[in-house]
């Protein structure tokens, strides 16, 4: 594991590189400098969950994070609310340390809204409504603007307006997830956290909640952070990606940049998208495709061209 | 019951729940089927298809029989007979086990092998007959270090096959997993998926994979569809994955590399074999292209 | 996430570790009735002693053993301080007088006497019951010694069920406890600020999700049962097999000497017996 680490580290200084190519211009919505994060101090459980990280999440784009269960991610979406304090390092939102007044750390809550895993497990209120409210009314907002909000929201999910008078204790479970991620789009926050939004759903369910989500993030032009470990999910709808690995940020940057070096990330054990793996292989059986394609729609087009392009040398011949 | 009859047997078989203003809500739309001992079997479905309620049918362990109709025969006894005593019930669950979805609400004891000796304890399995069954179901999921550890410390793939181990501690000659591995990560799918599959080859286990993961379902050796409580496909994977029409409209998704071969084939591009999984894939497509070079 | 300690069970291989657990829960009874027997100084004294030998039989760090004694430090001197100020003796001079305060050298014993008592009593019971017996085969020696009431209808097995099942869900509803509430503080609960009734209030958010999910729980655990045959106690057998060895034996010898070795202490021991008879 250890040798593991080291020998993945020169990765991280050349794709933070490429993502300041990619951003320069811009500020970072979010930016962790330096992390440290400790499970069990001094007990025998002691777990190294974050180890050095530094990264940059940036405006208005659909970042994912992904990485397997231990790798530090579910940790680093603590971390980026306020839920945890990491005793080394800074989260820095708009540039403004989160932990600078630890009072005010619930109006940090507000700005940057966390959808944890399984959601539909803390829904409590009566009624559907009530419960997407709650954020809302906990931001001390006036009853026409929770009402507007909660509408917003359960638009954005693709909520039944039918629905919002039932026990949220009735719905169906890909119901209950809505409206969970509702009740924290109702807060309309700043940055918008999910903690694997899709995992358990079927893949009408996942399409559903994606495409809510991606819907929100375009027209609001609000920051998302989605973490996962399904690639295919991530290759279809994130623009950046985050991998994490060990306790490490293994690799960061735009969609193209992470999936063309496919190879490395199988390295590290992460499934890359049964297509990704399929160009990997012709690659590697001596056809002219490049590797680093992600959507079957892609891939499909690439092998189309490529028998086409054969045919034709045949014909020529 | 005759010989010949197939080790589960389903016939005509419809169920519906009470729901809240005591209509009954159909899940089950007579359902005929056979599965024959030995066969590793995916039944396919969205969420709400009735898979899970068929699942819990098999194993008696639905909440209420008052829409229950049909008939069910695993390995002769008619189960849906109200002559079945308390005692064929034990039989039945010894005969075939479930695996639910949740690792954590299955598991009863704070020690791994405490865990895995609840089935054998139940049905009264001395020593040291007990003690074999318990290391050698541990064994087969691939848990043996882990017998003195408190299950809440596993992972959740860990505590999905300690939860198999206790099912196989009972000997049973079907097992079937309800979902088990849809609330794991792709680690703990793996580890479960090779589980299962390693249960079927080797020990010749039937196996009754309920899930909505297709991958899943390509490795097995016949796949059921089941779509608002009907079989709507039922074939090998490579002939149900030839209806994505079908599936679609189901709500499921084909494997992204039949999908990909499909697209090719349809453009004339001459493809062959089972082309689900990306080796297989990549296999057929390099041949296909290297014999359009030469 | 995953390391919160069910009771206080420290793993070490010691002879205490290994010892039958009805043995240890007869010890840990044992002990309590010989700390309760002692009467004189010198019985005290060995009390005591038998205190620090337990430790080292036991394997067990003294940080780890001191930290269940401060616990209850606050109870001890209490009682401690009040027997100093209490016990009065008429036949001789105070120590020490001022204004309505005596102090005589009788309270002081008295003091000491029961400040040994209770440390006793807990070192010997958590060394016994907690530091080297895991919580599940404490439960699983208390359903055998209760064994025979089951013939008086008394449910045994149920009660060992309901405590195992208990000790297996602990920790999963600790942590959920802990989700649920960190899931309601990103929906901008407060638990930490207003009056008691506005925090009592604020608590709705994590109890009712956590009653509902704890249902659910209960519901899907009794289905996984029912599948794994299980149909009450009757008929089943049991993977831990508890049978008494040489040294649960000698264990047994031993607490009876222990006991003896009081009694004959207390008659034999010192002049200062004198100050229980009262």
């Amino acid at each position: 594991m250890k040798k593991k680490t080291k020998s993945i580290q020169p990765n991280r200084t050349d794709t933070a590189v490429g993502m300041n190519i990619v951003n320069q211009a811009e500020k970072p919505k979010i930016r962790l400098e330096n992390i440290n994060y400790v499970y069990g101090k001094n007990t025998p459980f002691e777990v190294h969950a974050l180890d050095g990280v530094s990264l940059d999440i940036h405006r208005g784009l659909l970042t994912g994070i992904i990485g397997h269960t231990g790798s530090g991610k579910s940790t680093l979406v603590r971390l980026l609310n306020g839920l945890d304090r990491a005793e080394q390092g800074r989260v820095l939102l708009d540039g403004q340390d989160i932990w600078e007044n630890p009072k005010e750390i619930g109006k940090i809550r507000f700005r940057v809204g966390l959808v944890m895993q399984y959601p539909e497990y803390q829904l409590f209120e009566e009624t559907v409504w009530a419960d997407i409210a709650f954020g809302p009314r906990n931001m001390g907002l006036m009853d026409d603007e929770v009402e507007a909000r909660v509408r917003e929201a359960a638009a954005f999910v693709g909520l039944d307006l039918a629905l919002m008078e039932k026990s949220p204790f009735d719905l169906s479970g890909g119901q209950k997830r809505r409206v969970a991620i509702a009740g924290i789009m109702a807060m309309r926050p700043e940055v918008l956290v999910l903690d694997e939004p899709a995992a358990g759903l079927d893949p009408r369910g996942r399409h559903t909640i994606f495409q809510g989500i991606r819907d929100y993030n375009r027209k609001t032009g609000c920051t998302v952070i989605i973490v996962s470990h399904s690639m295919e999910d991530m290759a279809q709808y994130c623009d950046h990606v985050v991998v994490m690995a060990h306790a490490r940020v293994f690799m960061a940057g735009t969609r193209d940049e992470v999936f063309a070096r496919a190879d490395e990330l199988e390295a590290v054990g992460l499934d890359i998208p049964q297509v990704t793996k399929l160009c990997v292989l012709l690659h590697q059986a001596g056809l002219p495709i490049p590797v680093g394609l992600y959507t079957q729609e892609t891939v499909e087009n690439a092998l189309l061209a490529l028998f086409q392009e054969g045919k034709g040398g045949v014909r020529h011949e | 019951m005759d010989q010949t009859m197939p080790f589960i047997h389903v016939e005509d078989l419809s169920y519906a729940y009470v729901g809240e203003d005591e209509k009954p809500i159909p899940v089950l739309d007579h359902i005929s089927l056979d599965i024959r001992e030995g066969e590793y079997v995916a039944i396919l479905g969205h969420n709400g298809s009735g898979k899970s309620t068929f699942a819990k049918m098999l194993n008696l362990v639905v909440e209420d029989y008052t829409y229950a109709e049909g008939k069910i025969y695993i390995d002769g006894m008619d189960i849906m007979s109200p002559d079945m005593t308390d005692d064929d019930v034990l039989n039945l669950r010894r005969a075939v086990g479930m695996v639910f979805q949740n690792p954590d609400n299955q598991l009863v004891a704070t020690i791994v092998e405490e865990d895995v000796a609840f089935g054998p304890e139940n049905i009264g399995i001395p020593h040291p007959e007990l003690r074999e069954r318990v290391d050698r179901a541990l064994a087969a999921v691939g848990m043996t270090e882990y017998a003195h550890h408190e299950p809440h410390r596993l992972s959740g793939g860990q505590k999905q096959r300690v939860a198999i181990a206790g099912i196989i501690a009972m000997m049973p000659r079907c097992m079937i997993f309800d979902e088990s591995t849809a609330m794991l990560d792709p680690v703990g799918r793996r580890e479960v998926v090779e589980t299962m599959e390693q249960l079927n080859r080797e020990q010749g286990i039937t196996v009754l994979s309920i899930t909505h993961y297709m991958d899943e379902a390509a490795r097995a050796d016949r796949v059921i569809v089941l779509s608002d409580g009907k079989v709507v496909l039922d074939g090998k994977p490579e002939e149900v994955f030839s209806r994505g029409d079908i599936l679609h409209r189901v709500g499921l998704e084909l494997p992204q590399c039949t999908a990909v071969s499909q697209y090719l084939k349809a453009r004339g591009i001459p493809l062959d074999g089972v082309l689900n999984m990306p080796e297989q894939c990549a296999d057929a497509i390099a041949r296909a292209w290297k014999n359009g070079q030469n | 996430m995953n390391n919160i300690a069910l009771g206080q069970y420290y793993p070490a291989k010691s002879v205490m570790h290994r010892l039958d657990p009805r043995i240890k829960v007869i010890g840990a009874i044992a002990y309590i009735v010989a700390a309760f027997l002692c009467r004189n100084v010198t019985a005290f004294a060995f009390l005591l002693l038998s205190c620090f030998v337990l430790i080292l039989i036991s394997r067990i760090p003294l940080r780890i053993v001191l930290k269940s004694v401060r616990a209850l430090v606050f109870i001890m001197l209490f009682t401690a301080v009040l027997n100093v100020f209490w016990v009065t003796d008429a036949t001789v001079e105070p120590l020490f007088a001022w204004r309505f305060i005596r102090i005589y050298e009788r309270g002081i014993y008295q003091a000491v006497f029961i400040l040994v008592r209770i440390v006793a009593m807990v070192i010997g019971t958590s060394l016994f019951l907690t530091y080297t017996t895991s919580p599940i085969a404490l439960t699983d020696a208390i359903e055998r010694l209760l064994k025979p009431l089951a013939k008086f209808h008394v449910p045994i097995h149920t009660f060992a069920m309901m405590l195992t099942i208990a000790l297996r869900f602990i920790p999963t509803i600790v942590e959920e406890t802990d989700k649920i509430m960190a899931a309601q503080k990103a929906r901008g609960a407060d638990f930490t600020t207003g009056s008691l009734t506005k925090r009592a209030k604020a608590l709705i958010p994590v109890i009712v999700p956590l009653f509902a999910s704890a249902f659910r729980r209960a519901d899907e655990l009794a289905t996984a049962m029912e599948c794994r045959c299980y149909h009450g106690g009757e008929g089943r057998t049991k993977l831990r097999v508890l049978r008494l060895g040489g040294r649960d034996v000698v264990a047994l010898l031993l607490m009876g000497f222990f006991i003896a070795a009081i009694v004959l202490l207390n008659v034999f021991g010192s002049r200062y017996a004198w100050l229980f008879t009262m």
